[in-house]
């Protein structure tokens, strides 16, 4: 372990607490867990969080975010959140799982029913039940290696959530992981998520993430889909948290040949909200989409970066972000599609639209390309403006008053995003609280 | 002029076998017509002619005017004369028609020995066989196939057809999509060209076409086989009765 | 694509540099080295006024304490070894005359360089109405048509000439668009910059005739900095043009050149570029480091500034000719085709920033990668607070020739106000197989057709050129493409 003194006070607090919390409270019974944490802490170390003026990190401060929570107890296990049935978003018929300051509370969950040989547990349980599976799969979503953040996840990731569907399984019906985020004063919590698709299965898996509480937190979370051949993953992200939180969220998925991986995530609430997705298809023939819709208002901010990573020949990408910003907001989009030299015949499509409603809000657009392989297709588009003024009269001239028109036409420019959701009933729901948001 | 023989080929990716053995010779100043059922070959046919990349010739060969035609690259054929008029002609954004044909033309009547056309002669020869097909002189400015509408593709490769001069012209399907007006302008443009020592050879699904630019020999293509060949009149009888009967014949034979 | 294809496209990506030649001048040079009393020799060479030493020393000072904080841009997508800075030389005059009074004082070796570049420097024998300023190394040895130029008003000439005769308009207008301040190499510019040209349109002039600078870098192991100032008045306009060309030479030769453009009400700037440094030899050994800063303001309303430039040379190219619209309906255009090949390495684009009201930019790049070299488009667009109803257009089109090449497309668009329209369209592709197919089937070889598509790809960005340079312009994309010498 690296002598902390060299270290800045942010990353200092981190390794301290994770010295003081090592061996009792991140215990875990799995010795391969154990010593992931451990090189987890020390490339937190050495990489730390991401510098003031990184690239990456372009128009989000979020050192000086860190450094407001100095001093929370990265381990604490926080209040109570009391009843959490209203909070479900799936309708019907689904399995419910749910975390509480990323800590798996399998009293609160309903899976009954679960098709032998699927599991759900718990990370260290998952890790020592299912200990190849785990080997495996655990961290191995990004080869390269993303920022601090994930290592400072790995190193404290407590419980967390282990999901395997084993070969040709298919689940019938979609998961519902419910995250939820409180504090008495100030939290931070981080979550870790471990989702393995074996061969030919498929799984529907829908992430809701939500505050209860007074205090603040802060959630350094990350979610790893490892998803295997010919199987199928298709994804929903909804964030609907507090104000006051700080939301910062790995999504890395890893695919091989012939699977498709579904993602889209949709930013309802929040007060810094950045999003980070990393997509690999790493065979043949992989199909990807990657679709958001952000919606900020008050202060908050939206930062939502993506990178695919075509490395493999014959993959297809489309990628899809759509947002609405309000009052003083920012939103950001950074979306990289990278198409190695091997990666010929790849199809790439990108797009970033945004509507900006107010004087005040903002929005920071960087859609790039890096490509290195010459027999491939890839466009990428980025639209900002505000509403269509004609479009808008055209409906209040047909007599529709300006609150209304207004709610049309931004459910129209939003509507492609949102029929990416295959649940159609999900999607009702979440175009119900879109437009809450709009007529509020 | 062409003599293909016992031609067999088939898709380089897949291996699937399109052509099972063709034999046809067609002299100078003929005109052949290829009919056919959909997937029976036909286009695959003029494709390999032509020399387009993606398929593999496995036995058979083809002579165009005692030369090995299955040797030459694409370019070589053309300028030996062989002309295709595309199916689904290709766009070239942002090459001018004029510096298009001037190059193509050029090329050609470098390998015949002849000198470059002024561009005084070009532009005129531009104008005169623009004609042929009705197509507004105004075309030398824009972007080839860019922006045509599906008729102007199809006149624009009469027109290049007009302009190289070639010994053989394949048509390949150059009647799809065309209205009643649009085929009568490409096929007075054709027979303008028809003459004693240029041949021709017609693909078509439909006999509509051959009753503007008559044949005097029809093959009919079924599973990458010529099936059967008669005159003028083997068109009509496949209008009437469609391919089911060849079909039934060519099995029971 | 067959072996023929494949082969053309190697030959494209190790195709010689025709410009290479050095010629044999006696030179002024000064001993390779910065310090501040580099910066006075370099000043007292030129017979400077104070007031411009102490400008270059406050330049000379940011430069140091950039350096010193480890301030060196190094985030563009480029992989080069860092200039040593104490290594290079940073005057060399040809011949130790410093000024000419006319054309017959110039060593007939310099008068037979510019002609093998195709730049006769005898009025007589010119390209019909276009004035030639000619900066060789660091020094400008010869403006052509001055006279002419006079009668309507019109300064153009060398800046050591204007720092003597129009110190007032100098003083005035000098880092007024690109402070020293503003990134690593404008500093080291600020402080080293040897000559340049100026130009001054009076309110109301439409220069009678094309400007252009031709810059050759001649002697090894020096640099070029030179710095360019245009001024438009009211209601003037004037296109300008400049061409660069270098020797072979086996180290990297740098080159930090600063364009200032300051465009009052109405008036309107076309700057045209022709960039073809040598660009190293097929193993990535020399060849110039090309560190630019160009920029535009548009400091009136009405005003436009239009960039245009045809990028093939250079190893290392770095710069983002940029326009500032700060007058309300004032208009910026990027127009660029860069063309890559061997081991070059280009990160080039534009910056759009959006002030005043109404204001429009339109961006077109057209990027061409070939051999091992790698080809970005890195672009701002930014809409401040007060730019009501701005409007802005991109387009960045890459193409690629050959399978160990990249490009790539990096755009920043930074909206702050509801009533931009900003709109940003991307592509990137290959010469598409069915359209040299076709090509072929008329007649034309495979190469033909590559130099045919390619050529028609970036056809719109040519024809943006000044007439006289457009048909240069496309034979040199032509030879570039063809991969043979002369």
């Amino acid at each position: 372990m690296t002598n902390t003194d060299s270290l800045k006070p942010a990353e200092r607090g981190f390794v301290e607490f994770w010295r003081a919390a090592d061996g009792h409270v991140l215990n875990g019974r799995d010795p391969g867990l154990a010593a992931a944490r451990r090189s987890a802490i020390e490339r937190f170390a050495e990489v730390g969080l991401p510098p003031e003026k990184s690239e990456a990190w372009k128009y989000t401060n979020i050192r000086r975010l860190v450094e407001a929570w100095a001093g929370t107890d990265p381990v604490a296990e926080g209040p109570d959140p009391g009843p959490v049935d209203g909070l479900f978003l799936v309708p019907g018929d689904a399995w419910r799982v749910v975390m509480v300051n990323g800590r798996f509370d399998e009293a609160r969950s309903a899976l009954a029913g679960l098709p032998s040989g699927v599991t759900v547990a718990s990370i260290a349980e998952g890790a020592s039940s299912r200990p190849e599976v785990f080997a495996r799969s655990f961290g191995a979503t990004r080869p390269e290696g993303a920022d601090g953040f994930v290592a400072l996840n790995t190193a404290f990731a407590q419980s967390g959530l282990f999901v395997h569907v084993p070969r040709g399984t298919q689940l019938g019906r979609p998961i519902e992981i419910l995250f939820l985020s409180g504090s008495e004063r100030r939290g931070f919590v981080q979550p870790r998520v471990l989702f393995v698709a074996d061969e030919g299965s498929s799984a529907r898996i829908v992430e809701n993430w939500r505050s209860f509480g007074e205090g603040a937190v802060f959630t350094n979370a990350v979610s790893e889909f490892l998803v295997a051949r010919d199987a199928a993953v298709d994804h929903v992200r909804i964030v609907d948290e507090h104000a006051s939180s700080v939301h910062v969220h790995y999504l890395q998925a890893r695919q091989l040949g012939s699977s498709t991986f579904s993602t889209v995530s949709f930013v309802f609430g929040g007060g810094t909200v950045r999003s980070d997705a990393y997509l690999l298809p790493d065979a043949e023939h992989c199909e990807t989409h990657l679709n958001g819709f952000y919606f900020a208002r008050g202060s908050a901010q939206v930062d939502n970066h993506t990178l695919v990573d075509h490395a493999r020949p014959n993959c297809e990408s489309n990628e899809l972000y759509k947002g609405i910003l309000d009052g003083q907001a920012t939103g950001v989009f950074n979306g990289k599609v990278l198409v190695r030299q091997d990666a010929q015949k790849t199809n790439a499509y990108q797009s970033n639209k945004s509507v900006v409603l107010s004087e005040t809000a903002r929005m920071f657009s960087k859609p790039e390309l890096e490509i290195y392989a010459d027999d491939v297709k890839c466009s990428h588009g980025a639209t900002t403006g505000r509403l269509d003024d004609d479009a808008f009269f055209y409906l209040r001239a047909r007599g529709i008053p300006p609150a209304k028109a207004r709610l049309l036409l931004l459910q129209a420019f939003s509507g492609d995003v949102f029929e990416t959701v295959r649940d159609e009933a999900l999607r009702e729901r979440l175009l119900a609280r879109l437009e809450a948001l709009l007529y509020a | 002029m062409l003599e293909i023989k016992n031609l067999h080929a088939r898709i380089e990716e897949s291996g699937t076998e399109i052509l099972k053995g063709i034999d046809l010779v067609i002299r100078p100043g003929e005109v052949h017509a290829i009919m056919g059922p959909n997937g029976s070959g036909k286009s695959t046919l003029a494709s390999v002619l032509a020399g387009r990349e993606g398929y593999e010739v496995t036995d058979g060969s083809v002579t165009f005017d005692r030369k090995d035609l299955l040797e030459l690259e694409p370019d070589e054929r053309a300028r030996e004369g062989l002309f295709l008029a595309f199916q689904y002609p290709v766009e070239l954004p942002g090459v001018s028609m004029s510096n298009f044909l001037r190059q193509a033309v050029n090329s050609v009547r470098a390998h015949r020995g002849e000198d470059e056309l002024s561009s005084v002669d070009f532009l005129r020869t531009m104008k005169e066989k623009a004609a042929y097909v009705q197509l507004d002189p105004s075309l030398k400015q824009r972007s080839v196939n860019e922006g045509f509408s599906g008729g102007e593709k199809k006149r624009n490769e009469i027109f290049q057809m007009a302009m190289l001069e070639p010994r053989l012209a394949i048509l390949d399907e150059t009647d799809s999509g065309l209205d009643i007006d649009a085929l009568r302008i490409v096929a007075d443009g054709v027979n303008r060209l028809r003459s004693r020592d240029r041949s021709f050879l017609v693909i078509t699904h439909y006999q509509r076409l051959l009753n503007y630019i008559v044949p005097d020999f029809v093959h009919v293509l079924v599973g990458g086989r010529i099936v059967k060949s008669g005159g003028r009149e083997l068109a009509l009888h496949l209008e009437e009765q469609g391919y089911d009967w060849i079909r039934e014949e060519a099995v029971g034979a | 694509m067959s072996t023929t294809g494949t082969d053309f496209l190697q030959q494209v990506a190790d195709s010689d540099y025709k410009y290479g030649f050095v010629t044999d001048i006696d030179a002024d040079t000064a001993p390779k080295g910065l310090t501040e009393d580099t910066v006075r020799l370099i000043s007292s060479k030129r017979n400077e006024p104070d007031w411009m030493l102490e400008w270059r020393l406050k330049a000379f000072r940011h430069f140091q304490s950039l350096q010193a904080s480890d301030a060196y841009p190094g985030w563009a997508h480029l992989r080069y070894e860092i200039p040593d800075f104490q290594d290079i030389s940073y005057y060399s005059a040809p011949n130790r005359k410093p000024k000419y009074e006319s054309i017959d004082e110039v060593d007939p070796k310099l008068i037979d360089t510019f002609n093998r570049l195709g730049i006769p420097l005898h009025e007589q024998k010119l390209l019909a109405g276009v004035a030639v300023d000619v900066v060789m190394d660091s020094v400008s040895v010869a403006t052509t048509f001055k006279e002419e130029l006079a009668r309507h008003g019109v300064i153009f000439c060398s800046f050591g000439e204007a720092i003597e005769r129009h110190p007032d308009l100098v003083r005035r207008y000098m880092g007024s668009v690109v402070p020293y301040t503003d990134n690593f190499y404008a500093a080291l510019n600020s402080a080293v910059f040897s000559d340049g040209s100026f130009c001054y349109i009076p309110a109301g002039v439409r220069c009678p005739m094309e400007l252009s600078t031709y810059f050759r870098i001649n002697e090894a192991g020096t640099g070029q900095f030179e710095r360019t100032l245009i001024i438009a008045e009211e209601g003037s306009y004037v296109s300008y043009l400049e061409g660069c060309t270098a020797p072979k030479r086996d180290e990297n030769q740098l080159h930090a050149a600063v364009v200032e453009i300051y465009a009052h009400k109405s008036a309107e700037v076309k700057y045209s570029t022709v960039q073809n440094w040598y660009p190293g030899d097929a193993d990535g050994r020399g060849g110039v480091f090309n560190f630019v800063t160009k920029r535009g303001l548009c400091a009136g309303d009405d005003a436009k500034i239009s960039w245009t430039q045809l990028e093939t040379g250079s190893a290392v190219t770095w710069k983002y000719p940029s326009v500032i619209l700060k007058g309300d309906r004032s208009v910026g255009e990027f127009y660029s085709v860069a063309f890559t090949k061997g081991r070059q390495q280009a990160d080039t684009g534009t910056k759009m920033i959006h002030l005043g009201r109404d204001t429009r930019s339109t961006i077109i790049s057209k990027g061409i990668s070939a051999g091992r070299s790698q080809n970005a488009y890195r672009g701002l667009v930014r809409v401040n607070k007060g730019a009501e109803n701005a409007r802005n257009f991109s387009q960045c089109d890459s193409m690629l020739l050959g399978d160990r090449c990249g490009a790539h497309t990096f755009p920043y668009l930074e909206i702050n106000n509801p009533t931009a329209q900003v709109e940003h369209e991307a592509t990137t592709s290959k010469v598409g197989e069915d359209q040299i197919f076709y090509c072929q089937q008329r007649g034309i070889s495979e190469q033909d057709a590559i130099k045919l598509i390619v050529n028609g790809f970036c056809k719109e960005i040519l024809a943006k050129l000044p007439m006289e340079f457009a048909v240069e312009a496309q034979k040199l994309l032509a030879i570039e493409l063809e991969g043979s010498v002369g």
